[in-house]
């Protein structure tokens, strides 16, 4: 035993940390998820033109290798038009309209499954494969990696709409019902103070990462589709 | 024997569920047609299968020790929580537990257990290498032992210090009870744990004879076994990431009163440096490993020369990631050397500020370097000069740590414990490390030495001789607190003399026979070598049993003959040594407020202190 901690201390004293440790962690994580992303797909573009320049053999891109702008451009759309509408659905939040937020919350999941339906729709209708030159397989990964960061997306978006509308009728401040800590089978009680404040700071920091791969989907648009 | 608790979430249900996901993948993985796979029938190889039969056995694997729990209850609407498992007695060390330090001890062990296997490798290397000509292994055997024992090292020692040490006391340092995202700390851990079993598996699929590179087209054209690196690299890429970005925001966010950064410990800086590197550089592998998973799956052509793709995009994309990478395995061990000089020579950390300059400064350059080791690969001759000049630029950083060491040093009272003389090791070998390395970076000398045994000698001396140094000096210094028992100092010296000795009797002669023209990665070779590789065989295993010589002293002092040490026997400032050891499941009876510098030696405290004075408890709750 020493003056900062004892062994016999009461595990307890854990317990209940207060929600704002949580909620810096969470708006820390966002942007440093963000920027990892950002060199993930870095990976892409610089493929991208590295074999663009190149071209060693004279097949970058084969006349028939011509993706639909339409579907590509829907695509995009739906994930920015996400990513705005999440922006105003943490206003909505601030504003402490809730339902309003929720409302919006369920248009943006529809939005990004539309984008990431799009998406397959487009590859199984094109008129090109893999095999057909650098720009086909660049297009490819890209565009199926950037779907797959999209439908992780969409899990962060649902998890925070999810608990938002379990406790639709919880007031404000009140303890959430015991069991219903999640993960840990063993604890019945949250070990945050308050669990569902942080659906605030999960809106926000999920909001932002939004913003960010919509960015994404911008810059991927218009390098395979327009450039 | 209560049965119904090897049906919970462990390790017993996480292999079932790891073994009937892989056959589940590889089933599916058979179901797949179509134009550009159709080659699988000609080959009788089926990438697809096995790629899938990773994927499907690590969700399957994760799912057994519990980690899709929380995902499913948050996909219902569960609110978020913390904590699973820190206290479920020894079986919180075989299951997911969110308990940073448990983390920190299955990480010592994890990677511990691999490293041997990886030494396992080098040995059989070295001793293929004791004839010139006769062979013990076929030259394809023999490139998947170099391979595997490069990848293993390589893609294991990335956490070799942030995986046990960063993660068991970066928190504690910092005046914390957790890391950021405990779950995601935990998944770390076991990640690595698949990627390394995953890697092993390489042998039961032909191997793969790019060593640890994967150079394209080799990594095209390969057999099944290509596929099991390409798997580990990018799990052990996804650790890194998830790693990196969980330090920061715990640095970032945690901190307790009073820690500003100015008072930030030396260690936690390197962890910081590292970190950086970690979160960006390991998501340009992953990508790169995808891109080699597609050409080798649905046929795209990123490196395939004759589908329009080039090699050469390979190097480049796999250097971007590979020297930060070098950087991500030296840093740590310096933060270690900064840390323990200062316990051992009673003196405060000289230049604390130069130190942590030296240490961003790495950090920074460590992006601008990697086209040097294409310099013989045919890039622009224009880009020559500017990556021999930033290349040759990051040594001014990293002397700024040496300085910092060596000013530390200067007029201490110095205690030559183990500890220290892994420290003062580290301050020998990588100072070669890093002459060696400016042969490797001047374009002139790295057209003679390049692809040699100079240029694998040279990165032995930074990562074996820096890292794996560091490492043992962090085992010594730090596992006392960890387990609460001492490791025998009479045996750790007799390791650390064997191998200080072994490893320059290794690779010092090795910068030698390359210098003469050994290549590396060639099963024989000319008959003037034979001498010289011969003392290098010997040395090697010298170099092995001193290793044993760690296992066994570490297995007798930990399990066998324990003496309990108490809360301070280095008589150490940093807070870590003002709590019980091992360190209780809460860390801090209260949340400690920081009052002064991380290193007040020679204030008048005499060696056998115990008290820090920087640092008096007050607030019960981190600070808003």
């Amino acid at each position: 035993m020493t003056e900062l901690a004892d062994h016999s201390t009461d595990y307890g004293v854990v317990a209940a940390e207060p929600p704002e440790v949580m909620a810096r962690n969470l708006r820390i994580g966002a942007h440093l998820w963000a920027s990892a992303s950002a060199f993930f797909f870095a990976a892409f573009l610089f493929a991208y033109f590295y074999l663009r320049a190149l071209d060693s053999t004279a097949v970058w891109r084969p006349k028939h290798v011509d993706p639909s702008l339409t579907l590509g451009t829907l695509a995009a759309v739906s994930l920015v038009a996400a990513a705005v509408l999440l922006r105003f659905a943490v206003a909505d939040h601030r504003a402490d309209r809730l339902n309003a937020w929720r409302f919006k919350g369920a248009i943006v999941l529809a939005l990004l499954l539309a984008g990431v339906v799009l998406q397959i729709v487009e590859w199984s209708t094109q008129s090109f494969g893999p095999t057909d030159g650098p720009y086909a397989s660049v297009y490819l990964g890209w565009t199926g990696l950037l779907s797959l960061f999209v439908v992780g997306l969409l899990y962060w978006v649902e998890t925070t709409l999810a608990t938002s509308f379990r406790y639709r009728n919880t007031r404000r401040g009140a303890p959430v019902p015991a069991g219903h800590a999640s993960g840990d089978g063993d604890r019945s009680d949250p070990d945050i103070e308050n669990p569902l404040s942080l659906i605030r700071s999960e809106l926000e920091a999920v909001s932002f990462y939004a913003t960010f791969l919509s960015g994404i989907g911008i810059v991927t648009w218009f390098v395979l589709y327009v450039l | 024997m209560n049965f119904r608790r090897l049906l919970g979430y462990n390790l017993l249900t996480a292999f079932v569920l790891g073994i009937v996901g892989f056959y589940v993948g590889w089933w599916l993985g058979h179901q797949f047609s179509g134009p550009s796979i159709a080659y699988f029938a000609d080959t009788g190889q089926n990438d697809i299968a096995l790629f899938l039969a990773y994927l499907v056995g690590l969700i399957g694997f994760l799912s057994g020790l519990g980690f899709a729990s929380y995902p499913i209850q948050r996909l219902l609407g569960k609110p978020p929580s913390l904590r699973e498992k820190e206290t479920a007695g020894t079986g919180r060390y075989f299951t997911l537990c969110t308990d940073h330090k448990v983390v920190g001890m299955q990480y010592l062990i994890g990677i511990g257990a691999f490293i041997f296997v990886g030494g396992l490798n080098a040995m059989l290397i070295r001793f293929e290498l004791l004839s010139p000509t006769k062979q013990t292994f076929n030259a394809n055997n023999y490139l998947t032992i170099v391979g595997l024992h490069g990848t293993m090292m390589m893609g294991m020692m990335t956490s070799g210090i942030l995986g046990p040490f960063a993660n068991y006391f970066l928190p504690i340092m910092i005046g914390a009870r957790r890391m950021a995202f405990p779950r995601i700390e935990a998944l770390t851990f076991w990640l690595l744990m698949v990627a390394g079993v995953i890697l092993m598996t390489t042998v039961g699929y032909g191997g793969f004879p790019t060593g640890w590179t994967g150079y394209a087209p080799l990594n095209d054209q390969a057999n099944m076994g290509m596929d099991s690196y390409i798997v580990f690299f990018a799990l052990v890429g996804l650790s890194m990431s998830l790693l990196g970005l969980n330090m920061i925001a715990t640095v970032v966010t945690m901190r307790a009163p009073g820690m500003a950064w100015g008072r930030l410990p030396i260690f936690v800086w390197s962890v910081i440096a590292t970190s950086v590197l970690m979160l960006l550089a390991a998501p340009v592998l992953i990508s790169t490993l995808l891109m080699v998973a597609l050409d080798r799956t649905a046929q795209t052509g990123f490196f395939n020369a004759q589908a329009g793709g080039s090699p050469y995009l390979y190097q480049n994309l796999f250097w971007i990631f590979g020297h930060p990478e070098v950087y991500i395995l030296a840093l740590p061990g310096m933060g270690i050397l900064l840390e323990i000089l200062p316990v051992f020579a009673r003196k405060p950390l000289w230049g604390y500020r130069l130190a942590v300059t030296g240490m961003l400064g790495i950090s920074l350059l460590s992006w601008l370097v990697w086209q040097h080791h294409l310099f013989v690969s045919g890039i622009n001759a224009d880009l020559r000069p500017f990556y021999m000049l930033s290349t040759e630029l990051i040594s001014l950083p990293t002397g700024f740590i040496f300085i910092c060491a060596l000013g530390t040093l200067w007029q201490g009272r110095i205690r030559f414990t183990v500890p220290m003389l892994f420290a003062l090791a580290w301050l020998f070998n990588f100072l070669i490390g890093g002459l060696s390395g400016v042969f490797l970076s001047d374009v002139p000398s790295d057209v003679t030495t390049h692809g040699s045994f100079f240029s694998m000698a040279h990165f032995h001396y930074t990562i074996m001789g820096g890292l794996l140094f560091s490492f043992f000096a962090a085992i010594y210094f730090w596992v006392p607190k960890m387990t609460g028992y001492a490791i025998n100092e009479r045996f750790g010296k007799i390791h650390f003399w064997t191998m200080f000795i072994a490893f320059n009797s290794t690779f010092g002669p090795l910068l030698v026979i390359g210098f003469l023209g050994m290549p590396r990665r060639a099963v024989t070779y000319a008959g003037y070598l034979h001498g010289g590789n011969t003392w290098v065989s010997i040395s090697a295993f010298f170099l092995g049993g001193s290793m044993l010589v760690f296992v066994g002293n570490f297995v007798w002092s930990q399990v066998f003959a324990r003496v309990p040490v108490g809360a301070n026997p280095w008589a150490s400032k940093s807070i870590e040594w003002q709590l019980p050891s091992p360190v209780p499941v809460h860390n801090f009876d209260r949340i400690p407020t920081f009052g002064a510098d991380p290193y007040p030696y020679g204030d008048g405290d005499g060696a056998g202190d115990s008290t820090a004075p920087r640092v008096v408890t007050a607030p019960a709750r981190p600070r808003p």
